[in-house]
C-alpha cells in the first residue's frame, strides 16, 4: 500500500521515457518477435507485462504505465496540497468560531453551512471555470488556465466546511473544560490559548480525517479533470487518463482499465489507512466520520 | 412543524440568493475580467463586436443594475442556452426529470441495499457473513462512481452492446426502455453510496441492538423479526437519514454531472457540462442560479422529511 502511494515519487527513476514522448513508429521485441508499438491501423499494443510498455501504449505510442505513474503523481500532489489548504483555512475558522462563540460563531457557521449546502463537485466545476476563464493575475498568484493551482485552490476551499464543522464542535466542548479555564486565569491571551491549549487536542481528529479527505480530494480531482475543469490533457492525471480511456475503449480497453484500477487502489489504500488511524486514535468511535463521503 | 418549515424555506431562499450573487460576481463582475471580451466573441472578437456586446448587455451600467437585469432574464427564461438552442429555462426544465429519476433510482438502490445488507450484518454480527459484507462494502466504497460509470459504460454498453450507449426514454413513453436506459447509471451512481451506507447503518443498528428497550422487547417474548422491525430498525434508521438527505440533495450537482456525461443522458449534468464548455457567460450564470435553486430546494425538502421523522430535531438550528 505504501509502495503504491509512494510510486508517483519514484516515477522519474523507473520510467524509460517521459509521459508525453511519442513512440509512434517504434518497434519492440516481444517473445522474440518485432512488434509495432502502434500497429499500422492505429491500434496500440496492449500490456506487455515487462520492461517498457508494461501496461501497453496509447494511440500516440505513449507508455501507459509511465503516464499512469505521472498522472498519479499529479493527482496525489493536487490532493495533498488541497488538503493542506483545507486544513490551513479550516483549523483557524474552527478555533475562532468555537472559542469566541456568539456572533463570530454564528457568522462563521452560517458561512460554512452555505458552502456545505452546495455539492462539492458543482462548486468545483463552477469555480475552476470562473478562474480559468479569467487566467491572469489573482492576488499574488499568476494563474494560467492550465495551472495546477486552480484545482488545488478549488478542491481545498470546497472541503473547508467538512473539516471545520466537526472541529468547531470539538472546540465548543473543549473550551468548557477546567484546563482551559485555568489557562485563562493564568493570563493567557486568546490566541496563545487557542494555539497552545486547544489545538493539541484537535490533532487526533485532524489526523483521522485527513486520509479520508485526501481520498475524496483525489477523486474530486479526477471528476473535475474528467469534466474538463481540472488538469487539461495531454498533461496526465487520473481524470484525464480515464477520460481518454473511455473514448478508445472498444479497441484498447487497457487505456481505461489502467488508470481506473490505479485510482481505485489509491482510494482503497487511503481508506484502509484512515480506518487504521481511526481505530488507533478514536477507539470509542466518538468521531462522526459519516460526513465526508460521496462526491 | 410549520414554523420550522417556514424558517427552513427562508434559509433555502437566502442561500439561493447568495449563490446568485456569488455566481454573478465570479463570472461577471470581478474587475479582472471584462465580460465584453467573452460576450464579444472571445479570442476572435474585435473591438467592434466587444463594443456591440457591451451595448447589448448594458455593460456600462452600474453593477447592481446589471445584476437585476441578468437575474430577471434568467428567471423569465430569456437567457439563451449555448449555441442558440432556445431558452435556457426550457432546456433546464426538460432536463430536470432525467436527473430526477437518476437521483431517485440511485438513492433507492443505495439505501435499499445498504439497509438490507446492514441487517444481515447485524443478524450475524462477528461471524463470516458480517465480515464478508463489510469487506465488500469497503471495496464498493473505494470504487469512485466515476470509474465505475466509465468501466460499465465502456464494456457493457459500448463494447458488448448489451445496454444502450446513450439517450433516454421517458417513463410514460415506455417504462421498460426507461428502466433499461437508467439501470447502468443507477448502479454506477449507487454502488459507492451503498458501500458507505452498509457501514453507517450497521454501526447505528448495533448501537440500538443493545439498548434497554430492545432487551425489554425480547424479554416480553416478541419474535426476533418483530424486535428487529419494530424496535431496532425504527430507531436505528434515524441517524442515517441525515446523511442520505445531504447526499441526495447534493447528487444534483454531484455524480449527476459525470454519470450523465458518460451515459449520454440528456439531463442537467450533460447540460451543465455543455454550457460550461461553451464559455458563454449569461447561460453559465443562469445555469448556476438554476442549479443553486434545485440543490437548495432539494436540501430543504430533505431536511423537512428528516425532521418529520425525528421531531427532536425541530428545536435544533435552522440548517442543522
Amino acid at each position: 500500500m505504501l509502495a503504491f502511494l509512494a510510486a508517483p515519487l519514484y516515477a522519474d527513476w523507473v520510467a524509460h521515457t517521459t509521459p508525453s514522448e511519442n513512440h509512434l513508429t517504434d518497434r519492440i521485441t516481444i517473445d522474440g518477435k518485432q512488434t509495432d508499438v502502434v500497429s499500422l491501423d492505429g491500434i496500440p499494443i496492449g500490456p506487455t507485462w515487462g520492461g517498457s510498455f508494461f501496461l501497453g501504449a496509447d494511440e500516440n505510442g505513449r507508455d501507459v504505465m509511465v503516464r499512469v505513474l505521472y498522472g498519479g503523481r499529479a493527482s496525489l500532489v493536487i490532493g495533498a496540497s488541497a488538503i493542506a489548504l483545507t486544513l490551513l483555512c479550516a483549523i483557524p475558522l474552527a478555533l475562532v468560531a468555537g472559542y469566541f462563540r456568539g456572533r463570530t460563531d454564528a457568522l462563521v457557521s452560517r458561512l460554512l453551512d452555505l458552502i456545505w449546502s452546495f455539492p462539492a463537485l458543482l462548486l468545483g466545476v463552477l469555480l475552476s471555470t470562473a478562474i480559468s476563464l479569467r487566467g491572469g493575475q489573482i492576488g499574488p498568484f499568476t494563474i494560467t488556465s492550465g495551472s495546477k493551482l486552480i484545482p488545488i485552490a478549488v478542491i481545498g476551499l470546497v472541503y473547508v466546511p467538512y473539516v471545520a464543522r466537526p472541529l468547531r464542535g470539538q472546540v465548543l466542548a473543549l473550551r468548557e473544560q477546567s484546563f482551559v479555564e485555568a489557562a485563562r486565569a493564568s493570563g493567557l491571551g486568546s490566541v496563545r490559548l487557542m494555539v497552545s491549549e486547544l489545538l493539541p487536542h484537535l490533532w487526533s481528529t485532524i489526523l483521522a480525517l485527513a486520509p479520508l479527505l485526501f481520498a475524496n480530494a483525489v477523486v474530486l480531482e479526477a471528476a473535475l479533470s474528467f469534466l474538463g475543469a481540472g488538469i487539461d490533457p495531454p498533461e496526465p492525471s487520473f481524470g484525464t487518463l480515464i477520460d481518454a480511456g473511455v473514448d478508445n475503449v472498444a479497441l484498447s480497453p487497457h487505456l481505461l482499465l489502467a488508470p481506473s484500477i490505479a485510482l481505485v487502489l489509491v482510494v482503497l489504500s487511503l481508506s484502509g489507512l484512515s480506518e487504521g488511524l481511526r481505530r488507533t486514535l478514536d477507539p470509542h468511535d466518538k468521531l462522526a466520520l459519516d460526513v465526508i463521503h460521496g462526491q | 412543524m410549520i414554523p420550522y418549515a417556514a424558517r427552513r424555506l427562508g434559509w433555502a431562499l437566502f442561500s439561493a440568493w447568495v449563490a446568485s450573487i456569488v455566481a454573478f460576481v465570479l463570472f461577471w463582475a470581478i474587475p479582472n475580467v471584462d465580460p465584453s471580451f467573452h460576450l464579444g466573441g472571445g479570442q476572435r472578437g474585435t473591438d467592434e463586436t466587444r463594443a456591440r456586446a457591451a451595448e447589448e448587455y448594458g455593460l456600462d451600467d452600474p453593477l447592481p443594475v446589471q445584476y437585476v437585469r441578468l437575474m430577471r432574464g434568467i428567471v423569465d427564461g430569456d437567457v439563451e442556452c449555448f449555441y442558440g438552442c432556445g431558452s435556457l429555462r426550457t432546456a433546464f426544465l426538460d432536463a430536470l426529470p432525467v436527473t430526477f429519476w437518476l437521483v431517485i433510482g440511485a438513492g433507492a438502490i443505495a439505501i435499499g441495499t445498504g439497509v438490507l445488507l446492514a441487517l444481515v450484518c447485524v443478524r450475524h454480527r462477528g461471524r463470516w457473513p458480517d465480515r464478508a459484507i463489510m469487506a465488500a462494502a469497503t471495496m464498493a466504497y473505494s470504487v469512485p462512481s466515476l470509474v465505475l460509470a466509465a468501466v460499465l459504460w465502456a464494456f457493457l454498453a459500448n463494447k458488448w452492446g448489451i445496454f444502450p450507449e446513450e439517450g433516454y426514454v421517458g417513463l410514460t413513453e415506455n417504462p421498460i426502455e426507461w428502466f433499461w436506459h437508467l439501470l447502468l447509471p443507477w448502479i454506477a451512481a449507487a454502488m459507492p453510496f451503498a458501500g458507505a451506507y452498509v457501514q453507517v447503518v450497521r454501526s447505528s443498528l448495533l448501537h440500538e441492538v443493545d439498548a434497554d428497550w430492545v432487551r425489554t422487547a425480547r424479554a416480553k417474548g416478541l419474535s426476533e423479526t418483530r424486535v428487529m422491525r419494530r424496535h431496532v430498525l425504527r430507531n436505528g434508521l434515524i441517524p442515517p437519514t441525515n446523511i442520505w438527505g445531504l447526499d441526495f440533495s447534493h447528487a444534483f450537482g454531484g455524480f449527476a454531472l459525470y454519470v450523465e456525461v458518460i451515459f449520454g443522458l440528456p439531463g442537467i449534468g450533460s447540460l451543465t457540462a455543455e454550457t460550461l464548455g461553451g464559455f458563454d457567460l449569461p447561460p453559465i450564470v443562469g445555469l448556476a442560479v438554476y442549479l443553486a435553486i434545485v440543490v437548495v430546494l432539494a436540501n430543504a425538502v430533505v431536511d423537512l422529511i428528516v425532521v418529520w421523522l425525528d421531531p427532536r430535531l425541530r428545536r435544533a438550528g435552522v440548517a442543522r
